[in-house]
Protein backbone atom coordinates (compact mmCIF):
# COMPACT_ATOMS: atom_id res chain seq x y z
CA UNK A 1 0.00 0.00 0.00
CA UNK A 2 1.36 3.39 -0.84
CA UNK A 3 0.60 6.54 1.06
CA UNK A 4 -0.68 9.63 -0.72
CA UNK A 5 1.57 12.69 -1.00
CA UNK A 6 -0.55 14.52 1.54
CA UNK A 7 -0.19 11.75 4.09
CA UNK A 8 3.55 11.69 3.55
CA UNK A 9 3.76 15.44 3.92
CA UNK A 10 1.86 15.41 7.23
CA UNK A 11 3.88 12.44 8.37
CA UNK A 12 7.22 14.09 7.65
CA UNK A 13 6.14 17.53 8.81
CA UNK A 14 3.39 16.99 11.34
CA UNK A 15 1.71 20.23 12.32
CA UNK A 16 0.97 21.14 15.91
CA UNK A 17 2.69 18.29 17.67
CA UNK A 18 2.85 18.89 21.37
CA UNK A 19 0.77 19.19 24.47
CA UNK A 20 -1.01 21.76 26.57
CA UNK A 21 -1.78 22.00 30.23
CA UNK A 22 -4.39 19.37 30.85
CA UNK A 23 -5.54 21.06 34.03
CA UNK A 24 -6.31 24.42 32.47
CA UNK A 25 -10.03 25.19 32.23
CA UNK A 26 -9.61 26.53 28.69
CA UNK A 27 -8.11 23.28 27.48
CA UNK A 28 -10.00 20.21 26.40
CA UNK A 29 -8.19 16.90 26.11
CA UNK A 30 -9.24 13.88 24.09
CA UNK A 31 -7.38 10.63 24.48
CA UNK A 32 -8.70 7.90 22.23
CA UNK A 33 -7.65 4.55 20.89
CA UNK A 34 -8.39 2.41 17.88
CA UNK A 35 -9.23 -1.08 19.03
CA UNK A 36 -8.51 -2.47 15.58
CA UNK A 37 -4.79 -1.82 15.80
CA UNK A 38 -4.08 -0.66 19.33
CA UNK A 39 -2.96 2.82 18.37
CA UNK A 40 -3.46 5.85 20.61
CA UNK A 41 -4.02 9.51 19.87
CA UNK A 42 -4.19 12.55 22.10
CA UNK A 43 -5.66 15.78 20.81
CA UNK A 44 -5.97 18.97 22.81
CA UNK A 45 -7.74 22.22 22.07
CA UNK A 46 -7.60 25.63 23.67
CA UNK A 47 -10.89 27.48 23.47
CA UNK A 48 -11.65 31.15 23.87
CA UNK A 49 -14.38 31.33 26.46
CA UNK A 50 -16.00 34.45 25.04
CA UNK A 51 -16.20 33.40 21.42
CA UNK A 52 -16.07 29.60 21.67
CA UNK A 53 -13.39 29.71 19.01
CA UNK A 54 -10.65 27.10 19.12
CA UNK A 55 -7.49 29.17 19.27
CA UNK A 56 -4.94 26.46 19.42
CA UNK A 57 -4.72 22.71 18.97
CA UNK A 58 -2.01 20.17 19.66
CA UNK A 59 -1.72 16.45 19.15
CA UNK A 60 0.46 13.50 19.85
CA UNK A 61 -0.21 10.22 18.13
CA UNK A 62 1.41 6.85 18.53
CA UNK A 63 0.23 4.97 15.53
CA UNK A 64 0.44 4.48 11.82
CA UNK A 65 1.24 7.14 9.24
CA UNK A 66 -2.41 7.63 8.39
CA UNK A 67 -3.31 8.20 12.01
CA UNK A 68 -0.53 10.75 12.38
CA UNK A 69 -1.59 12.51 9.19
CA UNK A 70 -5.27 12.43 10.20
CA UNK A 71 -4.61 13.98 13.58
CA UNK A 72 -2.19 16.52 12.17
CA UNK A 73 -4.83 17.56 9.65
CA UNK A 74 -7.50 17.59 12.35
CA UNK A 75 -5.55 20.10 14.43
CA UNK A 76 -5.14 22.30 11.37
CA UNK A 77 -8.82 22.15 10.61
CA UNK A 78 -10.17 22.84 14.08
CA UNK A 79 -8.01 25.90 14.61
CA UNK A 80 -10.03 29.06 14.07
CA UNK A 81 -13.32 27.16 14.10
CA UNK A 82 -15.92 27.47 16.80
CA UNK A 83 -16.56 24.41 18.88
CA UNK A 84 -19.79 23.72 17.02
CA UNK A 85 -18.13 24.07 13.65
CA UNK A 86 -15.42 21.66 14.72
CA UNK A 87 -18.03 19.11 15.71
CA UNK A 88 -19.20 19.07 12.10
CA UNK A 89 -15.91 17.57 10.90
CA UNK A 90 -16.51 14.02 9.75
CA UNK A 91 -14.00 11.26 9.35
CA UNK A 92 -14.92 10.95 5.68
CA UNK A 93 -13.79 14.56 5.14
CA UNK A 94 -10.38 13.48 6.35
CA UNK A 95 -10.45 10.35 4.20
CA UNK A 96 -11.14 12.50 1.16
CA UNK A 97 -8.55 15.13 1.90
CA UNK A 98 -5.82 12.56 2.51
CA UNK A 99 -7.04 9.99 -0.05
CA UNK A 100 -6.96 7.24 2.54
CA UNK A 101 -7.62 3.71 1.27
CA UNK A 102 -10.48 1.69 2.82
CA UNK A 103 -8.20 -0.21 5.22
CA UNK A 104 -7.12 3.11 6.71
CA UNK A 105 -10.57 4.50 7.36
CA UNK A 106 -10.41 3.58 11.02
CA UNK A 107 -7.41 5.88 11.38
CA UNK A 108 -9.57 8.81 10.35
CA UNK A 109 -12.31 7.64 12.69
CA UNK A 110 -9.77 7.91 15.45
CA UNK A 111 -9.15 11.56 14.57
CA UNK A 112 -12.85 12.39 14.60
CA UNK A 113 -13.19 10.62 17.94
CA UNK A 114 -10.29 12.66 19.29
CA UNK A 115 -11.87 15.96 18.26
CA UNK A 116 -15.16 14.95 19.84
CA UNK A 117 -13.52 13.73 23.01
CA UNK A 118 -11.49 16.94 23.37
CA UNK A 119 -14.56 19.11 22.89
CA UNK A 120 -16.54 16.92 25.27
CA UNK A 121 -13.84 17.31 27.90
CA UNK A 122 -13.78 21.08 27.44
CA UNK A 123 -17.58 21.32 27.71
CA UNK A 124 -17.55 19.32 30.89
CA UNK A 125 -15.05 21.73 32.37
CA UNK A 126 -17.19 24.70 31.42
CA UNK A 127 -20.22 23.22 33.14
CA UNK A 128 -18.16 22.49 36.20
CA UNK A 129 -16.61 25.94 36.41
CA UNK A 130 -19.73 28.04 35.84
CA UNK A 131 -22.23 26.68 38.31
CA UNK A 132 -23.07 30.19 39.49
CA UNK A 133 -24.03 31.39 36.05
CA UNK A 134 -26.13 28.31 35.51
CA UNK A 135 -27.95 28.75 38.77
CA UNK A 136 -28.59 32.42 38.16
CA UNK A 137 -30.70 31.63 35.13
CA UNK B 1 -20.31 -34.65 12.16
CA UNK B 2 -17.39 -34.26 9.87
CA UNK B 3 -18.23 -32.65 6.55
CA UNK B 4 -18.18 -35.26 3.85
CA UNK B 5 -14.74 -34.87 2.36
CA UNK B 6 -14.74 -38.37 0.94
CA UNK B 7 -17.25 -40.56 -0.84
CA UNK B 8 -18.77 -42.96 1.63
CA UNK B 9 -18.61 -45.98 -0.61
CA UNK B 10 -15.51 -45.49 -2.74
CA UNK B 11 -13.51 -43.19 -0.43
CA UNK B 12 -12.64 -40.74 -3.18
CA UNK B 13 -12.20 -37.04 -2.51
CA UNK B 14 -15.38 -35.08 -2.93
CA UNK B 15 -15.83 -31.52 -4.13
CA UNK B 16 -15.51 -29.06 -1.23
CA UNK B 17 -18.80 -27.88 0.18
CA UNK B 18 -18.86 -24.46 1.75
CA UNK B 19 -18.61 -25.07 5.48
CA UNK B 20 -17.14 -23.20 8.37
CA UNK B 21 -13.77 -24.28 9.74
CA UNK B 22 -15.24 -25.98 12.78
CA UNK B 23 -17.53 -28.12 10.68
CA UNK B 24 -14.66 -28.89 8.35
CA UNK B 25 -13.10 -30.79 11.23
CA UNK B 26 -16.46 -32.12 12.34
CA UNK B 27 -16.34 -30.01 15.48
CA UNK B 28 -19.02 -28.00 17.21
CA UNK B 29 -18.22 -24.26 17.39
CA UNK B 30 -16.75 -24.48 20.86
CA UNK B 31 -13.82 -22.32 21.87
CA UNK B 32 -12.09 -24.56 24.36
CA UNK B 33 -10.51 -26.88 21.91
CA UNK B 34 -8.20 -29.83 22.24
CA UNK B 35 -5.34 -28.60 20.09
CA UNK B 36 -3.52 -31.94 20.17
CA UNK B 37 -6.57 -33.73 18.83
CA UNK B 38 -7.00 -31.03 16.21
CA UNK B 39 -3.42 -31.50 15.11
CA UNK B 40 -3.88 -35.21 14.83
CA UNK B 41 -6.96 -34.86 12.76
CA UNK B 42 -5.18 -32.28 10.61
CA UNK B 43 -2.35 -34.65 9.76
CA UNK B 44 -4.73 -37.47 9.09
CA UNK B 45 -6.86 -35.40 6.76
CA UNK B 46 -3.95 -33.78 5.03
CA UNK B 47 -2.51 -37.16 4.17
CA UNK B 48 -5.79 -38.36 2.78
CA UNK B 49 -6.52 -35.19 0.89
CA UNK B 50 -3.06 -34.79 -0.54
CA UNK B 51 -3.41 -33.95 -4.25
CA UNK B 52 -0.52 -36.19 -5.29
CA UNK B 53 -2.18 -39.23 -3.82
CA UNK B 54 -5.45 -38.52 -5.45
CA UNK B 55 -5.74 -39.66 -9.00
CA UNK B 56 -4.24 -38.45 -12.23
CA UNK B 57 -2.82 -34.98 -12.56
CA UNK B 58 -5.28 -32.57 -14.05
CA UNK B 59 -8.25 -34.72 -13.24
CA UNK B 60 -11.34 -33.40 -11.54
CA UNK B 61 -10.52 -35.33 -8.44
CA UNK B 62 -7.11 -33.81 -8.16
CA UNK B 63 -8.56 -30.36 -8.46
CA UNK B 64 -10.92 -31.12 -5.61
CA UNK B 65 -8.04 -32.43 -3.53
CA UNK B 66 -6.20 -29.19 -4.09
CA UNK B 67 -9.16 -27.13 -3.02
CA UNK B 68 -9.87 -29.29 -0.01
CA UNK B 69 -6.22 -29.24 1.05
CA UNK B 70 -6.01 -25.50 0.98
CA UNK B 71 -9.26 -25.24 2.92
CA UNK B 72 -7.82 -27.68 5.41
CA UNK B 73 -4.69 -25.59 5.85
CA UNK B 74 -6.65 -22.40 6.41
CA UNK B 75 -8.98 -24.10 8.85
CA UNK B 76 -6.14 -25.61 10.83
CA UNK B 77 -4.10 -22.45 11.01
CA UNK B 78 -7.11 -20.49 12.19
CA UNK B 79 -8.41 -22.92 14.77
CA UNK B 80 -5.15 -23.88 16.43
CA UNK B 81 -4.43 -20.28 17.41
CA UNK B 82 -6.49 -19.16 20.41
CA UNK B 83 -6.85 -15.57 19.25
CA UNK B 84 -7.52 -16.36 15.60
CA UNK B 85 -10.02 -18.98 16.66
CA UNK B 86 -11.89 -16.47 18.80
CA UNK B 87 -11.82 -13.86 16.06
CA UNK B 88 -13.06 -16.39 13.58
CA UNK B 89 -15.92 -17.40 15.81
CA UNK B 90 -16.92 -13.77 16.19
CA UNK B 91 -16.80 -13.43 12.44
CA UNK B 92 -19.16 -16.41 12.19
CA UNK B 93 -21.42 -14.71 14.69
CA UNK B 94 -21.59 -11.73 12.38
CA UNK B 95 -19.57 -9.42 14.60
CA UNK B 96 -17.66 -6.97 12.43
CA UNK B 97 -14.78 -5.81 14.58
CA UNK B 98 -13.87 -3.05 12.16
CA UNK B 99 -17.41 -1.74 11.84
CA UNK B 100 -18.04 -1.48 15.55
CA UNK B 101 -15.92 1.54 16.21
CA UNK B 102 -17.12 3.30 13.10
CA UNK B 103 -20.77 2.89 13.86
CA UNK B 104 -20.21 4.04 17.44
CA UNK B 105 -18.64 7.20 16.04
CA UNK B 106 -21.60 7.71 13.74
CA UNK B 107 -23.91 7.37 16.66
CA UNK B 108 -21.93 9.91 18.66
CA UNK B 109 -22.11 12.27 15.73
CA UNK B 110 -25.86 11.90 15.41
CA UNK B 111 -26.72 12.17 19.09
CA UNK B 112 -24.03 14.59 20.21
CA UNK B 113 -23.24 12.24 23.06
CA UNK B 114 -19.73 11.19 23.82
CA UNK B 115 -18.63 7.97 22.25
CA UNK B 116 -17.95 5.31 24.76
CA UNK B 117 -14.35 4.32 24.34
CA UNK B 118 -14.05 0.59 23.98
CA UNK B 119 -10.79 0.62 25.84
CA UNK B 120 -10.96 1.85 29.43
CA UNK B 121 -9.50 5.36 29.94
CA UNK B 122 -6.89 4.34 32.49
CA UNK B 123 -5.49 1.75 30.11
CA UNK B 124 -5.32 4.40 27.39
CA UNK B 125 -3.43 6.68 29.78
CA UNK B 126 -1.01 3.92 30.58
CA UNK B 127 -0.46 3.11 26.93
CA UNK B 128 0.13 6.74 26.15
CA UNK B 129 2.58 7.28 28.99
CA UNK B 130 4.60 4.24 28.12
CA UNK B 131 4.76 5.31 24.51
CA UNK B 132 6.19 8.63 25.64
CA UNK B 133 8.86 6.83 27.63
CA UNK B 134 9.68 4.64 24.68
CA UNK B 135 10.06 7.64 22.47
CA UNK B 136 12.44 9.15 24.99
CA UNK B 137 14.43 5.95 25.07
CA UNK B 138 14.73 5.89 21.30
CA UNK B 139 15.78 9.50 21.26
CA UNK B 140 18.42 8.88 23.90
CA UNK B 141 19.82 6.04 21.90
CA UNK B 142 20.03 8.15 18.82
CA UNK B 143 21.98 10.77 20.70
CA UNK B 144 24.22 8.11 22.17
CA UNK B 145 22.94 8.86 25.66
CA UNK B 146 22.28 6.28 28.25
CA UNK B 147 19.63 6.70 30.86
CA UNK B 148 19.71 3.64 33.10
CA UNK B 149 16.80 4.87 35.22
CA UNK B 150 14.57 5.17 32.17
CA UNK B 151 15.68 1.80 30.92
CA UNK B 152 14.87 0.24 34.24
CA UNK B 153 11.47 1.86 34.36
CA UNK B 154 10.61 0.55 30.93
CA UNK B 155 11.83 -2.87 31.93
CA UNK B 156 9.43 -2.81 34.86
CA UNK B 157 6.62 -1.69 32.63
CA UNK B 158 7.40 -4.56 30.33
CA UNK B 159 7.01 -7.07 33.13
CA UNK B 160 3.72 -5.60 34.20
CA UNK B 161 2.52 -5.67 30.61
CA UNK B 162 3.39 -9.28 30.22
CA UNK B 163 1.51 -10.06 33.40
CA UNK B 164 -1.48 -8.15 32.03
CA UNK B 165 -1.29 -10.09 28.82
CA UNK B 166 -1.36 -13.36 30.71
CA UNK B 167 -4.30 -12.17 32.76
CA UNK B 168 -6.19 -11.24 29.63
CA UNK B 169 -5.67 -14.67 28.15
CA UNK B 170 -7.06 -16.18 31.32
CA UNK B 171 -10.00 -13.81 31.18
CA UNK B 172 -10.54 -14.82 27.58
CA UNK B 173 -10.71 -18.44 28.64
CA UNK B 174 -13.42 -17.78 31.19
CA UNK B 175 -15.55 -16.32 28.41
CA UNK B 176 -14.71 -19.28 26.21
CA UNK B 177 -16.27 -21.45 28.89
CA UNK B 178 -19.36 -19.28 28.97
CA UNK B 179 -19.60 -19.51 25.22
CA UNK B 180 -19.12 -23.27 25.20
CA UNK B 181 -21.82 -23.55 27.81
CA UNK B 182 -24.19 -21.86 25.38
CA UNK B 183 -23.19 -24.18 22.57
CA UNK B 184 -23.72 -27.20 24.79
CA UNK B 185 -27.18 -25.95 25.66
CA UNK B 186 -27.92 -26.03 21.95
CA UNK B 187 -30.96 -24.22 20.59
CA UNK B 188 -32.02 -23.30 24.13
CA UNK B 189 -29.41 -20.58 24.28
CA UNK B 190 -30.99 -17.32 23.25
CA UNK B 191 -29.61 -14.79 20.79
CA UNK B 192 -29.30 -12.30 23.62
CA UNK B 193 -27.07 -14.71 25.51
CA UNK B 194 -24.89 -15.21 22.48
CA UNK B 195 -24.60 -11.50 21.93
CA UNK B 196 -23.76 -10.88 25.54
CA UNK B 197 -20.92 -13.39 25.53
CA UNK B 198 -19.62 -12.38 22.11
CA UNK B 199 -19.58 -8.77 23.32
CA UNK B 200 -17.34 -9.81 26.19
CA UNK B 201 -15.06 -11.70 23.85
CA UNK B 202 -14.74 -8.62 21.66
CA UNK B 203 -13.94 -6.53 24.68
CA UNK B 204 -11.11 -8.80 25.81
CA UNK B 205 -9.67 -9.00 22.30
CA UNK B 206 -9.62 -5.24 22.03
CA UNK B 207 -7.82 -4.75 25.30
CA UNK B 208 -5.38 -7.44 24.32
CA UNK B 209 -4.57 -5.62 21.09
CA UNK B 210 -3.27 -2.65 23.00
CA UNK B 211 -1.18 -4.73 25.29
CA UNK B 212 0.20 -6.87 22.49
CA UNK B 213 1.28 -3.84 20.46
CA UNK B 214 2.93 -2.32 23.49
CA UNK B 215 4.86 -5.45 24.33
CA UNK B 216 6.05 -5.56 20.74
CA UNK B 217 7.14 -1.90 20.80
CA UNK B 218 8.81 -2.24 24.17
CA UNK B 219 10.80 -5.21 23.00
CA UNK B 220 11.84 -3.42 19.83
CA UNK B 221 12.88 -0.28 21.70
CA UNK B 222 14.86 -2.17 24.30
CA UNK B 223 16.68 -4.37 21.85
CA UNK B 224 18.20 -1.97 19.40
S1 LIG C 1 -3.52 1.51 11.67
FE1 LIG C 1 -4.24 2.08 13.58
S2 LIG C 1 -4.74 4.11 13.45
FE2 LIG C 1 -3.97 3.58 11.54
Amino acid sequence: MSYSDKVIDHYNHPRNVGSMDKASTDVGTGLVGAPECGDVMKLQIKVNRETNVIEDAKFKTFGCGSAIASSSLATEWVKGKTVDEALAIKNMDIVKELSLPPVKIHCSVLAEDAIRAAIGDWKKKQEATTPVAAEAK
Amino acid sequence: MRAAHFCESCGKVQPPVPVDYFSFFGLPPRLSLDVAALEKSFYELSRKLHPDLNARAGSQEQEWSLEQSSLLNDAYRTLRDPIKRTEYLLHLEGVLLEEQSKSATEQARATGELKKQIVPPDLLEEVFELNLHLEELRMNKKMGDDDPALFEEIGKAKLSLEAKHEALLRELQTYWKEWDGLIDRGPDASTTDRQRVSGKLVDVLNRRNYIRNLVRDVNAAMEN
